[in-house]
């Protein structure tokens, strides 16, 4: 291949040259460019839209200016009683799910990995619930907990038991999102700590052995503190990840009955989509990012995760 | 070498993007569902006789909404046309979303539409109610209907349901009769919008209201109300367990199952009753207008209506549209799709109701004129959202129906500002 050599004397070519040039120079600049809109697009501008959004006051109407509302509509959250229902259902599921999938997630991890090490399609049939998309979850159980022609009623009418309403009870509403939750996410803590056990050095395990240290004490004292690192992100993940929880109320109970399955983030759509009112939308939004940054690091630094 | 291929790309992707706009002269909005589909189906016909290209974006029930506010306040022009339920309309029209159509129908040489339209129909169509101008055309005429097992009712010592009275007692004997398996009634109790539309028909049965005249003043908590309440809640022991978290499609298939032998419905599920593989009651299903309480029943209306966005790009393409899907002809092709008519000449054509599927039309058509509208508010989801929240506590229990009544009169008057 030959190029013909640029002519110093035509200004053309000079431009073309300095542009080559320019572009050679800037090459893995330009290459990057794309990737960094896009993700500045996805980062910073929403981020910089939520926050605008919350300290004004946005109208439906087009035609209507946004006007400065200052910390009002945070000031809301304090009076809003539907925010309050939200922020404790949210804190109760969060609590009782995360609690019940850790405890069988380590408890299946140890069955596992101690005494049927080589079933592998086991292991996989375990984690399949994980790899459903939370949407088709919530219908499976929908349809089972369904009063009328659910399984769950057919298997307790047969047994003389009598049938109950699962997610249209009021009493019984939150624990059947929970059920539905545990079977979805059980599998992710057991992935977890099962690569957790998989990684513990073997030594500490014979000298205990040797000095006759019970399966009891050899899981309080090595396998417990092998694990912290695992565990505690695990548990990070998954309160992060119940903290918005949407799709399974969404389908399961639409927030109801009387309010007792109204997460933060069903309210949130509400407000914004349902009643168009961004500004506060936005405010709670916020409020719940705040909330969630704020613990992580309080978790992260309690657990000496940086460490 | 890279960089050639790259550019190149990057204009043709570019050069995409750019043309997107020019595929479609116009873009409608539709719900999922039968009402949607038949929408789709008449795009299709229309794209085909004028040639012009029809986009139809069909989402759920809420995210219609939810688009077409979010176009609508943003000014995207990214739908010419949404098929909206009517309890929206207020929202749209008074921020703006929606294109006054008086000009459109100057221009085509008529005062308005024509007379041949079902007057509650129109009434919905213009802003505010039945007054001003007119900022869509009705497409889906639905209303409730009352649904009921004739031969189980009859049973039961009711030949016809009347009264809210009559339901009662005929339910409770089917229900006391079914031992935990067969019910006498069932509702939509799920919150939210559910249990709401399914109390309104009793509400404004008893004679209450949300709203005074000029909607200056709450009136739920009332003594009518109380009676409706009382009323609503003696049906609900006779209803099926669960009964709290029912939607249409729940009710739909107790009725379908045979598992419960009455309910408030809308008129698109009677294709599905007198389908057999869909329905083990095929011919045995009775309809008759909402029965009465202290005062004459009246159905809620829940039309689909088609309005042009305020920000659409090709508005008038998008009026023609409207036009020729809303004609005579073309209602009655929709009604023959499956989706309930907005005219009298449909609901009176003997080509149809002489069809055994169509047996139902003389009492929705009667059912729409005897409907009324859920309160024209531009506030109305965040106030069904808020009475939804209070009949849901009552249905569930965790409130007494005192209670809720009072909380809700309490909730709407916050929401409304007129306290």
């Amino acid at each position: 291949m030959t190029r013909a050599l640029p002519t110093p004397t035509t200004s053309h070519h000079a431009r073309g040259s300095g542009l080559e040039q320019w572009v050679e120079r800037h090459l893995r600049i330009l290459m990057l460019a794309p990737a960094m809109i896009v993700l500045l697009a996805l980062t910073i501008f929403p981020s910089a839209y939520m926050l605008i959004a919350a300290v004004t006051r946005i109208s439906p109407n087009p035609d209507l200016p946004w006007e400065f509302a200052g910390y009002q509509n945070f000031a809301r959250l304090l009076t809003d009683q539907q925010f309050h229902i939200g922020l404790r259902n949210t804190l109760v599921f969060t609590v009782a799910a995360v609690t019940i999938e850790f405890l069988l997630g380590l408890g299946l991890a140890l069955l596992l990995d101690r005494y049927v090490r080589k079933l592998n399609l086991l292991k996989t049939l375990l984690m399949l619930p994980m790899m459903l998309p939370p949407v088709a979850v919530a219908i499976t159980w929908k349809l089972i907990y369904e009063p009328q022609f659910g399984v769950l009623n057919e298997i307790m009418f047969n047994l003389g038991l009598p049938p109950q309403a699962w997610a249209g009870d009021a009493r019984l509403a939150m624990l059947s999102v929970i059920i539905a939750d545990v079977w979805q996410w059980t599998p992710f803590m057991f992935l977890l700590m099962l690569a957790g056990l998989a990684s513990l050095p073997i030594e500490p395990y014979e000298a205990a052995a040797i000095d006759g240290a019970s399966a009891w004490r050899q899981f309080r004292d090595l396998t417990l503190p092998f694990l912290k690192p695992v565990i505690a992100i695990a548990l990070l993940l998954r309160i992060m990840d119940a903290l918005r929880l949407f799709d399974l109320v969404f389908i399961l109970t639409g927030g109801g009955p009387a309010d007792r399955t109204k997460t933060l983030s069903l309210y949130i759509y509400q407000v914004a989509y349902r009643f168009a009112d961004q500004s506060y939308a936005a405010a709670i939004s916020l409020f719940v990012l705040f909330a969630t940054v704020a613990f992580s690091t309080w978790f992260i630094r309690r657990m000496r995760l940086a460490d | 070498m890279v960089r050639r291929p790259f550019l190149a790309m990057a204009f043709a992707l570019w050069s995409l993007a750019a043309i997107q706009p020019a595929w479609a002269d116009i873009t409608v909005l539709v719900p999922s569902g039968s009402e949607g589909d038949g929408l789709r189906a008449a795009a299709a016909d229309y794209a085909k006789l004028k040639g012009s290209k029809v986009e139809i974006v069909q989402a759920p029930y809420n995210n219609v909404f939810e688009q077409a506010a979010n176009a609508g306040q943003s000014k995207s022009g990214a739908f010419d046309i949404v098929l909206m339920d009517d309890p929206w309309i207020p929202f749209f029209a008074e921020n703006g979303h929606l294109e006054d159509l008086t000009p459109y129908f100057q221009k085509a040489g008529k005062a308005g539409p024509d007379d041949d339209f079902l007057s509650k129909s129109l009434a919905l169509c213009r802003n505010p109610y039945n007054s001003g101008p007119y900022i869509c055309l009705p497409y889906v005429g639905n209303a409730q209907m009352f649904f009921y097992d004739a031969a189980k009712f009859k049973d039961a010592g009711v030949e016809e349901p009347k009264t809210w009275d009559d339901v009662l007692k005929a339910a409770k004997a089917l229900t006391d009769k079914g031992g935990g398996r067969y019910f006498g009634y069932v509702f939509r109790g799920g919150q939210g919008n559910p249990v709401v539309a399914d109390f309104m028909p009793l509400f404004w049965s008893y004679g209450a209201n949300l709203f005074n005249e000029d909607r200056s003043k709450v009136t739920i908590d009332t003594p009518e109300g109380a009676a409706a309440m009382k009323m609503f809640m003696a049906l609900r022991d006779v209803s099926p367990k669960g009964v709290e978290s029912y939607n249409a499609n729940e009710v739909g298939q107790a009725l379908a199952a045979g598992t419960a032998a009455s309910s408030i419905n809308w008129p698109n599920w009677v294709a599905t009753f007198e389908d057999p593989t869909q329905s083990r009651m095929v011919g045995k299903i009775s309809y008759t207008g909402i029965p009465a309480g202290t005062k004459p029943g009246s159905s809620e209306i829940g039309h689909w209506t088609m309005g042009i966005m305020a920000a659409a790009k090709n508005k008038q393409e998008a009026f023609d549209f409207m036009q020729w899907a809303t004609s005579p002809e073309q209602i009655k092709v929709s009604a023959e799709r499956g989706n309930p008519p907005v005219r009298t000449s449909t609901f009176t054509d003997p080509e149809l109701t002489k069809q055994e599927k169509f047996r139902h039309y003389p009492v929705l058509m009667n059912a729409i004129q005897a409907s009324t509208p859920r309160p024209r508010h531009p506030k109305w989801p965040e106030i069904e959202n808020a009475f939804g929240i209070e009949l849901s506590k009552a249905v569930a229990g965790t409130q007494t129906p005192e209670e809720a009544l009072k909380n809700a009169q309490a909730a709407v008057e916050k929401i409304a500002g007129t306290k």
